[in-house]
């Protein structure tokens, strides 16, 4: 997969993480996984269709959620990942991806994106549509977030 | 578009008589008119129209003030603004609070028009999309079935779901991008999953990943019929599926997105499988 598919989404969160409240954000690592990812908290999943078709899958651990959730509702207290929550992480994932496809139409890639899908859950396996994900892990204040892309 | 109520609201009783000619030649019915948020929230309750076009400036209040007032009583009805100023500015602003469309003054018969039709026909268009999509998704799934293992489903429940659900085990997403973007998902218990394989390659499944990718296709195909067919009834919806993405695990709650998806229920030879679909009004009218 291409490296120039990878900025469009490091770009939007830079972008849009401080525009919600976030001070500090920061990339911590990228890499490459097999097609089998387990998670045990929040899970999106954002579908991409146009000159490129894929998926996006984000990430984020319960506590980590709800702190999102919270920043972005003004610091207003989350002590239970409730439809309030997960709407405010659902958007957040819509807002990433929205802005990732501005990115890369910037570049010259048009892309339309899906209605974002939130679960949750323990041990959750995901299998995307692609044998090699692209794992960007990035912070924001200190709050881990994933973010998984495959195209096909 | 013709026949649809229209509330005009302007503080101008040239720009009511100009506009309401406008609309009245071109077929619309102007039910009412405003020119203050008082008389804005009581003629919107009194005429329930399903378009309102909406001055920027007016005393005591302002376009926007006036549009979220209307969209507090029903969030279904379209504003147009039809103002003097114009700027980058002003217009983020309305299509932060919900404003389908922009028209300078001094209005353009044509320009108004384009407008109103293209805000209206995407009314029409979600709701014939609402009115059908179940029966054709749900025939996707039949077909889909029967064709692959020539075995019939039966279909013994269909609700709203407003709620988040737990997974039986085993869900597949498939995004649902075009004019309006949704999802579609099928959900099922692992065993059923592994028996739909072994009926669809006619043999046991060779293992998790086997089934995976198999329930993967599935839904595409499923999903992908489904939208077919709806962009034949009318090429304006341009359904484009994204690939699936299939999670699976003991503990898997589903969440309720900010629109409306229904649940629909079948049995099959294999066990029960659990549709899930739904679609976003999306404001990507914009103009």
């Amino acid at each position: 997969m291409d490296v120039k598919y990878i900025n469009p989404f490091i770009e939007a969160f830079l972008s849009v993480m401080p525009q919600l409240g976030f001070e500090k954000v920061e990339k911590t690592n990228l890499s490459l996984k097999d097609c089998n990812l387990t998670y045990t908290g929040v899970i999106m999943t954002v579908g991409i269709v146009g000159e490129i078709k894929g998926n996006v899958v984000y990430y984020l651990d319960l506590n980590s959620a709800k702190k999102v959730a919270s920043t972005m509702m003004m610091g207003m207290p989350v002590d239970e990942f409730n439809e309030m929550a997960q709407s405010a992480i659902s958007e957040l994932a819509n807002m990433l991806t929205a802005n990732a496809a501005t990115f890369f139409s910037n570049i010259g890639i048009t892309v339309d994106i899906s209605t974002p899908t939130l679960l949750y859950g323990d041990q959750v396996s995901v299998k995307m549509n692609s044998n090699q994900i692209l794992c960007i892990q990035l912070l924001a204040d200190d709050i881990p977030i994933d973010i998984n892309i495959a195209f096909s | 578009m013709a026949g649809t109520k229209v509330v005009i609201v302007d503080d101008s009783p040239f720009s009511i008589a100009f506009i309401k000619g406008i609309l009245v030649r071109n077929g619309l019915e102007v039910v009412g008119e405003a020119g203050t948020l008082e008389e804005v929230k009581q003629v919107i309750k009194e005429t329930k129209p399903q378009l309102v076009t909406m001055d920027m400036t007016l005393p005591g209040t302002d376009g926007l003030e006036c549009t979220r007032a209307i969209h507090e009583i029903d969030r279904n009805i379209k504003v147009i603004v039809i103002s003097s100023m114009m700027d980058d500015e002003i217009v983020k602003e309305a299509k932060e609070n919900k404003v389908s469309a922009y028209v300078q003054k001094p209005i353009d018969e044509e320009e108004l028009m384009t407008a109103v039709n293209r805000v209206m026909s995407s009314e029409e268009l979600f709701r014939f999309l609402s009115s059908e999509y179940i029966k054709i998704f749900k025939e996707a799934l039949l077909d889909g079935t029967n064709k692959l293992t020539k075995s019939l489903i039966q279909y013994k429940d269909e609700h709203i779901c407003s709620q988040e659900f737990q997974s039986e085990g085993l869900a597949v997403i498939v995004g649902i991008i075009g004019k309006f973007s949704g999802r579609m998902l099928i959900d099922v218990k692992m065993e059923t999953a592994y028996k739909l394989t072994a009926s669809i390659m006619k043999r046991e499944a060779s293992g998790i990943d086997e089934v995976l990718a198999v329930l993967g296709e599935f839904t595409n195909i499923v999903s992908g019929n489904a939208c077919s067919i709806i962009n034949r009834m009318n090429k304006a919806y341009g359904l484009r599926v994204a690939p699936p993405t299939i999670m699976h695990g003991e503990s898997i709650h589903i969440t309720a997105p900010a629109y409306t998806t229904t649940n629909i229920l079948a049995d099959s030879d294999f066990g029960e499988i659990l549709l899930n679909i739904g679609f976003q009004r999306g404001d990507d009218q914009w103009m």
